[in-house]
């Protein structure tokens, strides 16, 4: 403890005549006789064990304090700028729950993910150009329809004059609930627009439009499952998104071919891209594999990986779209 | 020289001054300078005996003029002949037709006399094209000057020559072209005091008061709507009126709906009872029609299946805003449906779109005339057209900061600013906000069956404001008394609106449009007197 060191003012030997007409009472500071020599330790600056303990769990509990509030500050980040990925501290505290996630099981809530339901449905609007269909978000979107109750509708801006049957009828049949919208957990409504970039309206209050479908597909991700707890799996996931987003899509023929020998050996050494789950990288990369129009010439272990993507149900819309 | 010149009376000031500047900037130049001076001088003089050569000239032509028999004021047609002559149409001047001579009949726009030449703007509808008089082998000077004098705004009969022009003409539709004058008959001739001038009438809001010029004013403008009509912004907003009109019969009847016709003058007041207009009828009274409403209704139970009909409707309303009128053109649509009345919203709302992608695909021009004097965004939309729900709406409007209970009705106010909440995240001008607290609906509309509250009704929002107003309606007698009598309805009055549903009805829905607002709000205009021809209002019977 942080306190002035102070002799004693004077020795325990001092005579007092004391009247006789008072009690005696026993001296007090003798009564401590025994536990003095721990008194004296204690100003020799040594550490009271008790103390030590007392300190130790103020840590402790300070340290929990600290943690709690990294994760409320990352939980509101996410729903803020749902760009900024996750903190450390952040997925740390998730740990115990991604570790229980097998294929995106994590119990998310869209109350902590997305702010206090107020009454309205709580509707993501994506603006997509029909020239470039956004594969990823239609596999998120049929994911998000497994976890939750989502209301999915498909309108057509009016700047665009006209857009083919299967971009019309991407997200599945109509919920035969779909009459009654407060029914519905999450509202997915994708408009086919005449914009130079994708974006993404949430809530027009509190957060701008995101722009791009990396960022997008980031966002919904996050609203499936948490983002790997170990920091180097979170950014492998990122940097293989950004792979599939700016070499596979945008990218020459050369730098294609070079991001499928990656794609290779990585999936030589785990059965998904980020390791043994899988992952938005998995979506990101197997949507910009099938759009370059790669996927017949790819080596063995990305062909297998396909397969394995293909399995799980939620891809079977995107290849649809391309035929 | 320069006395045959004075003697001629011509009151050119050229070579006066040439002489005076000579005189005056002799003494201070030099020898070269006064040999150019000299030079120029004679120039002038030669210039202005030629000047004086054609006025003498002038003179003498009053009594001989070559081209008397090619303009003029032409007999009141009064159909004396049927002449077999083609004119040809403003809008088909193109490059195509140069060097061709047409006949052609149109408003004089403009005209601008300017020595031996006049330039004529002539009109026809949105659509002009300039012409030239000048003097030549084909127009004399009298021609000239008596096509200079024909007032604007008469109409005239003109031959001319179409010919190719170097630059384009920037302030005539008919850009690459202009007509040279051989012919000129007037038709019909104007007053020369025009109540409102044209030009001022379409210039922009606002641009006007920045350079000192006149705009016009409503109510100059609808004193005088027979000028305000020929503006090419008045032109644009009536054909894109019709062609509202035309797309909203041809969707209908393309889904299988009957046009009907209902009477106007009606026997009891159809909705409540307030804002009706009384007329007297022989010995009793009777009132204006102010909705179709029973009318549908009853034909729906007479199986006529989906029906709609456009016509007047009157309101008596006080109510002197820019968007309400006495008297209107409503279109509506009443029609059964199988189990669930979105049915019907589908319906109507695909109509909508049908409607707008119309306009949006055959009336540009239109849209772009108009938006030269009333700039604002294009109308947009979605397809099939975004549905909110009530509750999501305030929940929206909360999110914002306005304070409101669950079951109030929407402030005008806050329609428009849900409109422009609902503007920003999906970028539509259009949509329909479903499941109205049944505490703000009429007595006719079905309650919602899971929540006593709420009801199925609906509204639809152009650029924030309502256009249209609809339910499903009680189609069975019972429920109907009961929620009559919730309202504190006479049941006398409305006993055969109820016994219409007691021999067997189908369940049944819709909801009318008003066509002024429609056009009003898909042009972004901001009144609606602007998009009805001959208006009424509180204050305006005529013209």
């Amino acid at each position: 403890m942080p306190m002035y060191q102070v002799k004693p003012t004077c020795g325990d030997d001092i005579k007092i005549d004391l009247p006789t007409c008072m009690y005696k009472l026993p001296h007090i500071h003798a009564q401590q006789g025994d536990s003095r020599s721990s008194e004296h330790a204690l100003q020799n600056g040594e550490v009271d064990p008790a103390v030590s303990a007392l300190e130790a769990r103020q840590d402790e509990i300070l340290r929990k304090l600290y943690e709690l509030k990294a994760a409320v500050e990352g939980l509101a980040k996410t729903v803020t700028t749902p760009d900024a990925d996750l903190d450390v501290t952040v997925s740390s505290s998730f740990s115990s729950q991604s570790s229980r996630s097998i294929m995106l099981e994590g119990s998310t809530d869209l109350d902590t993910l997305l702010g206090e339901d107020l009454g309205a449905l709580r509707d993501i609007v994506i603006n997509a150009n029909p020239a470039r269909p956004p594969l990823t978000l239609l596999v998120l979107h049929s994911l998000l329809s497994q976890r939750y109750r989502v209301l999915s509708t498909v309108h057509v801006h009016s700047s665009v004059s006209s857009v083919p049957p299967q971009l019309q009828s991407c997200l599945g049949p109509r919920h035969p609930d779909s009459y009654a919208r407060h029914l519905f957990q999450l509202g997915f409504t994708l408009i086919w627009k005449d914009v130079p970039k994708l974006e993404m309206k949430f809530s027009v209050h509190n957060m701008c439009p995101i722009e791009g479908e990396a960022s997008v597909a980031r966002f919904l991700f996050k609203l499936l499952a948490p983002y790997p707890s170990d920091p180097a799996a979170a950014t492998l996931v990122d940097s293989w998104v950004d792979t599939a987003f700016f070499q596979l899509a945008e990218g020459s023929s050369k730098e294609r071919a070079a991001v499928l020998r990656a794609l290779n050996s990585a999936l030589g050494r785990s059965p998904w891209l980020s390791g043994p789950e899988f992952s938005l990288a998995d979506v990101a990369c197997y949507c910009c594999v099938l759009q370059s129009c790669a996927a017949s010439s790819a080596p063995a272990n990305v062909q297998r990986w396909m397969k394995s993507c293909e399995n799980l149900g939620h891809f079977s819309s995107t290849k649809q779209l391309l035929q | 020289m320069l006395c045959s010149l004075l003697d001629a009376k011509s009151t050119t000031a050229f070579p006066i001054r040439s002489q005076d500047g000579a005189t005056e900037e002799q003494q201070a130049q030099s020898k070269k300078a006064l040999k150019k001076q000299q030079k120029e001088a004679e120039k002038a003089a030669r210039k202005a005996e030629k000047q004086a050569m054609a006025a003498s000239e002038q003179q003498g032509a009053d009594e001989d003029d070559f081209a008397k028999e090619r303009y003029g004021v032409s007999a009141m047609v009064q159909s004396q002949q049927k002449l077999d002559r083609v004119l040809v149409r403003v809008q088909d001047l193109s490059p195509e037709k140069a060097d061709q001579l047409i006949w052609l009949r149109a408003r004089i726009h403009t005209s601008r006399a300017k020595g031996k030449q006049c330039f004529l703007v002539l009109r026809q509808q949105q659509f002009n094209v300039q012409a030239l008089v000048a003097v030549g082998d084909r127009a004399s000077k009298q021609m000239v000057k008596f096509a200079a004098n024909i007032t604007k705004e008469s109409i005239v009969d003109v031959e001319a020559v179409v010919r190719k022009v170097e630059q384009k003409i920037e302030s005539c539709s008919q850009q690459d072209v202009e007509l040279h004058i051989e012919r000129i008959f007037v038709i019909s001739q104007a007053e020369a005091r025009l109540p409102l001038q044209l030009e001022d009438a379409v210039r922009p809001d606002g641009e006007g008061e920045e350079e000192g010029r006149a705009t016009v004013n409503q109510d100059t403008r609808l004193d005088n709507r027979v000028i305000d009509l020929r503006t090419t912004t008045s032109q644009a907003i009536f054909r894109l009126q019709s062609g509202v009109c035309q797309l909203f019969r041809d969707t209908l009847t393309k889904k299988g709906f009957v046009e009907i016709q209902t009477p106007k003058i009606i026997s009891a007041a159809s909705e409540g009872g307030a804002n009706v207009f009384t007329v007297s009828y022989f010995k009793t009274s009777a009132y204006l029609a102010q909705s179709p409403q029973l009318y549908k209704q009853m034909c729906i139970c007479a199986d006529f299946d989906k029906v709609f009909c456009v016509g007047p409707v009157f309101r008596a309303e006080d109510s002197n805003t820019h968007r309400h009128l006495t008297e209107f053109v409503g279109l509506d649509i009443e029609m059964t449906f199988n189990y669930h009345y979105h049915e019907v919203i589908e319906s109507i709302t695909d109509t909508m779109v049908q409607i707008f992608k119309g306009l949006r695909d055959n009336f540009q021009t239109e849209i772009q005339t108009v938006s030269k004097q009333f700039p604002s965004e294009p109308f947009k939309f979605l397809e099939p057209t975004l549905r909110l729900e009530y509750t999501e709406g305030v929940a929206m409007l909360r999110e914002a900061g306005v304070e409101m209970g669950d079951e109030d009705d929407l402030s005008t106010p806050n329609e428009k600013l849900l409109g422009r909440l609902v503007k920003e995240k999906y970028d539509t001008d259009f949509y329909v906000l479903d499941k109205y607290p049944l505490a703000v609906r009429p007595f006719y509309t079905m309650p919602d069956p899971n929540n006593p509250k709420y009801s199925n009704s609906y509204d639809m929002f152009m650029r924030g404001e309502e256009i249209l107003s609809g339910a499903q309606r009680v189609h069975d007698p019972e429920l109907l008394t009961q929620r009559a009598v919730h309202h504190q309805i006479d049941l006398e009055k409305i006993k055969s609106y109820i016994d219409s549903f007691r021999f067997g009805a189908p369940p049944h829905g819709g909801g009318g449009i008003g066509l002024e607002r429609v056009c009003m709000l898909y042009l972004g205009l901001h009144n609606v007197r602007q998009t009805s021809m001959f208006p009424r209002d509180p204050k305006r019977l005529t013209p």
